[in-house]
């Protein structure tokens, strides 16, 4: 086993890695940009070096500074978590010739899947079935024109190295093919640092499910079920669960062995997914595999009990894998909600600053997986995932409530956030009967206001407001002692007009 | 109120706007808890800090838990499932110009809508622009935004360039009312 891991990544996901490091008692390193000192995961790894400045292009996107501190630290093996690296074939090859083990995929698997349109081509060949779509990355405006007349209109705009909606768009009219071509190209630059661009077919209606596998060095893979991830944002995951409510038995193992397929064709090792496409007559598509940890992987571990890090750090220091197929089960139900600091009354836009209090849900079959404290400032430069909260319960019904519960019990003050937004998306009518399409959002939230706030709850918050004002120098600590001698406005008049009854 | 301070009946009257709305409210501090009047409306209040930035109200036989934290002349509270911005008028005012109240000069100055990076500045000096039309790309965490024009106008000047880091107070384009 490993004696020391590198995390390549930042945020909730890096603190989610450190903790599996030290629970197989393996030491965990960070590294962090300029912007990142005071991150949290920083502050609990065990080591921690600077690897550059805040943009992600000079730092956790930078190959040579993080080798070069995997090197320092000693580290054997380099996590990549999600986004950044993580997915980079020439990243995975730089680590092999380096001698340090990369957890994922090995570089030639890494390639393939990465590729979208080479791997669109391999599981054509094998038979699995896949959305009509450019065979080849374009590099002429015309030839997109071109494919996209032939594919026909609507289609969609996908950054060839990406996920996670980045350069991702959805073109109705030729006219806005160009100017999209070149936006989803910038995107794709920025989130990946290559800037292919290819076109498919557009699927309307469509449910979003994925299937988890694990594989290890030897040959040996199983699917840990799916999880379903419908509900989007400008085609971002913004809920995801397991099971998912559109999979009957049958569905589900024929797509689950499809998807250990996919994997096996790939020659793939170590946690991916494969994602499909779902259509109302359950027909499925194979979408692309994510080559890395997902962000929504604590559903799957939640409902199955496999830690997916901690699989992923045995394969790759070169463990078999200790499950069969038969003997992974679901259980119950799993919820998740990715919090982002995103004004959802302002368009979504991103909302850095400093959180001036944070208070996290808990109680039975909670989980909160995340990157920032009370105090923490949340820098421009990063994708706005501040944290996920993730439930568990018997069943859907169950796990709906205690999601709506939890995110109630949720409080972060000081930037805006999704909170209050995904309250409303859980408890909404449609999501509750498990009646969700990718549209959802679109179709039912374009408008969210947010909830009528009452007098009486104003009037309460007012009172707060006016107590802490008379109370602003209160020390808890010095409540009994010394604080009595303390000049408050209560005593010290400053701008307030005291006994108003004159 | 001379050296009375907590002891007493010590009344104190605080204006806060709540969701843009003015409110005047005032609090007694009593022996046991404070007494709450707005207007007509009065009512004996138990509140407990239990620590900074949490505070227990017992109410008209509510018992109500409130987070809360106070940005210079913001508070930014927590309860009943909600948030609410209370600010002094004060600080109100001289924060308006991103308020509900536009004015044309607002509308003519353009900035970014939050901190960013300027990645396409899509207008030059002298440029007749349309309402809506695409002035300038500004990208945050990784997602890119469009800054459309409010109206119809011309460029009067450029103030960002391509990779600028910006923050939400920059005017980066100036316009001016077209002449037909």
């Amino acid at each position: 086993m490993f004696k020391k891991i590198l995390i390549a990544n930042r945020g909730e996901i890096a603190v989610r890695i450190i903790k599996a490091c030290r629970e197989n008692g393996i030491k965990a390193a960070a590294v962090y940009s300029e912007a990142d000192r005071k991150s949290l995961h920083v502050q609990i790894a065990d080591e921690a070096v600077c690897i550059g400045p805040a943009p992600a292009v000079d730092s956790y996107l930078n190959m040579d500074a993080i080798v070069q501190a995997a090197r320092k630290v000693g580290a054997e093996a380099i996590h990549p978590g999600y986004g950044f690296l993580s997915e980079n074939a020439a990243f995975a090859r730089r680590c092999e010739k380096e001698r340090l083990i990369f957890i994922g995929p090995h570089s030639k698997a890494l390639e393939l899947v990465g590729d979208k349109v080479r791997s669109r081509l391999t599981m054509e060949k094998a038979g699995i079935p896949i959305i009509p779509g450019m065979k080849n990355i374009a590099e002429k405006m015309e030839v997109y024109e071109q494919e996209a007349k032939r594919i026909g209109y609507p289609v969609m705009i996908k950054a060839s190295a990406g996920g996670g909606g980045k350069g991702m768009r959805v073109i109705k009219d030729p006219a806005d093919l160009r100017p999209g071509l070149e936006a989803g190209r910038r995107e794709a630059k920025a989130a990946f640092g290559d800037e292919s661009v290819y076109l498919e077919k557009y699927i309307e209606e469509p449910r979003h499910v994925e299937f988890q596998v694990l594989a290890d060095n030897f040959g040996h893979t199983v699917h840990l079920y799916e999880r379903e991830c419908s509900i989007q944002r400008r085609h971002q995951k913004i809920v995801e669960e397991s099971p998912s409510t559109a999979l009957d038995p049958e569905l589900r193992a024929e797509m689950g062995e499809t998807a250990r397929k996919v994997m096996e064709v790939s020659g793939y090792n170590n946690a991916g997914t494969v994602e499909f496409l779902l259509d109302k007559n359950k027909n499925f598509y194979f979408l692309e595999v994510n080559a890395r940890l997902q962000v929504e992987h604590p559903v799957t571990e939640l409902v199955t009990g496999v830690d997916l890090v901690q699989q992923q750090i045995l394969v790759a220091s070169g463990k078999k894998l200790d499950y069969s197929q038969e003997n992974i089960k679901q259980n119950g139900h799993a919820i998740e909600c990715r919090i982002y600091a995103e004004d959802p009354l302002s368009n979504f836009l991103p909302s850095s600053g400093k959180i001036l209090f944070l208070k996290e849900p808990w109680g039975p079959g909670i989980r909160h997986d995340c990157g920032v404290y009370s105090g923490c400032e949340i820098p421009i430069f990063y994708d706005p995932i501040l944290a996920k909260l993730i439930v568990w319960a018997e069943n859907r019904e169950k796990a709906c409530s205690r999601m709506i519960q939890a995110l109630e019990d949720y409080v972060i003050l000081g930037i805006n956030t999704t909170i209050d937004f995904l309250k409303d998306v859980v408890a909404h009518p449609r999501f509750c009967e498990g009646k969700i399409t990718t549209h959802f959002i679109e179709s039912y939230f374009e408008d969210w206001q947010g909830r009528e706030k009452t007098d009486e709850s104003k009037r309460l918050a007012l009172i707060a407001a006016a107590a802490a004002e008379g109370n602003k120098t209160l020390r808890p600590e010095k409540e009994s002692g010394s604080f009595k001698n303390l000049p408050t406005p209560w005593r010290t008049l400053g701008k307030w007009r005291l006994g108003g009854k004159h | 109120m001379g050296n009375g301070g907590w002891e007493g009946s010590t009344e104190m009257e605080f204006e806060y706007l709540i969701d843009n709305e003015l409110r005047k409210i005032s609090l007694e501090k009593k022996e046991e808890g404070y007494i709450f009047t707005e207007g007509e409306y009065q009512s004996p209040v138990d509140i407990k800090f239990i620590s900074p930035n949490i505070l227990s109200l017992i109410v008209e036989g509510r018992n109500v838990r409130i987070f809360i934290a106070r940005d210079s002349d913001i508070f930014h509270i927590y309860l009943d499932g909600q948030r609410f911005v209370v600010r002094e008028p004060a600080a109100f005012e001289e924060d308006q110009a991103g308020g509900e109240g536009r004015s044309l000069e607002d509308d003519l100055n353009i900035k970014a809508p939050m901190p960013g990076k300027v990645i396409k500045v899509c207008v030059s000096q002298g440029d007749a622009v349309r309402k809506n039309q695409t002035l300038a790309i500004v990208e945050a965490m990784k997602m890119e935004n469009e800054i459309k024009s409010p109206l119809d106008a011309a460029v009067k000047a450029v103030h960002a360039a391509d990779g600028d880091l910006v923050d939400s107070e920059k005017i980066l384009i100036e316009l001016e009312k077209s002449e037909s």
